[in-house]
């Protein structure tokens, strides 16, 4: 379908989006699955951000944040635990922030980088929250386990994010 | 390599590096006392940071029951029981707040008090 412009077309773009969304959502669920190491709810491994890195590099930030948010919104209610709703979405808005900043210096060619720092904002944004809802500070002593883990895993997520990008192409 | 790209690699190594350091160079948490209940009485309050020697005192119970109790520095259990089940004995040793020695028997509970705690769970 030809448009005078580079974008792409409404549809498409619409399209695009939903898939992806689904996409990160089923990943979300399945991650869900397996226990978590540390009482904060919703600490996992995060393999969903792949779409999240894959959708700011490509379709751009505010594309990106749909996703997201739709992702953690429905993610919450199907997984039926509206508790890690907050989590998710201060991790997820501070990953989000963190790769806004980090998407410029950091190109595609180096996403394997950008993912493991977002990873750690990420962490940093979901233990903000618990230790606001617990009123204490206390859960701020995790932060080093979650450092280690998040950059493990924002390692492997950004390494497998950017060979995605690459075989699929810019659009 | 471009100059952000360095910045976030050293940010990133930084970050690996203080969690590292931060996990093996945490100083122990201080002022742990081990407080000797018997039927919700207290009979001994012990600092077990201070503690320089082992000690060593027997509980007994209405009952009959005894247990030995072992208190080194920093730490402390219950050595010997006369009590059916062993648990208290099978316990070991305590250095920390949050999981008490008991003797169900003997009404017996030897738990530390220290600042905080850790959380055992949230939900």
């Amino acid at each position: 379908m030809p448009s005078p412009d580079k974008r792409p077309s409404p549809v498409r773009r619409l399209t695009r989006c939903a898939l992806l969304t689904a996409i990160a959502l089923t990943i979300f669920m399945a991650e869900a699955q397996l226990p978590a190491p540390v009482p904060i709810p919703g600490v996992k491994l995060g393999l969903s951000n792949i779409v999240t890195l894959y959708a700011v590099y490509v379709l751009g930030p505010g594309d990106a944040l749909m996703i997201l948010l739709s992702r953690v919104f429905l993610g919450a209610v199907f997984s039926g635990q509206m508790m890690t709703l907050l989590y998710s979405l201060g991790g997820g808005l501070s990953c989000w922030l963190i790769l806004l900043v980090l998407r410029r210096p950091l190109d595609l060619n180096h996403m394997w980088l950008s993912s493991p720092i977002s990873a750690i904002f990420h962490n940093l944004g979901q233990l903000l929250v618990a230790a606001a809802v617990m009123k204490t500070w206390a859960v701020l002593a995790y932060l080093p386990y979650l450092i280690l883990a998040g950059v493990c895993s924002g390692l492997l997520t950004g390494m497998a994010a950017q060979a995605l990008t690459r075989r699929l192409g810019r659009r | 390599m471009t100059k952000g790209v360095k910045i976030a690699l050293a940010f990133l190594v930084g970050a690996v590096l203080a969690a590292c350091a931060w996990l093996f160079l945490r100083p122990a948490p201080g002022g742990s006392v081990a407080v000797v209940k018997q039927d919700g009485v207290v009979l001994q309050e012990i600092d077990l940071d201070k503690l320089e020697e082992p000690m060593m005192f027997t509980v007994k119970g209405d009952n009959g029951i005894l247990n030995t109790v072992v208190a080194e520095h920093g730490r402390i259990r219950v050595k010997d029981a006369t009590c059916p089940d062993q648990i208290c004995v099978h316990q070991g040793w305590i250095s920390q707040p949050g999981k008490p020695i008991v003797c169900l028997p003997n009404k017996l509970i030897i738990e530390i008090r220290g600042e905080g705690g850790e959380l055992d769970a949230v939900s």
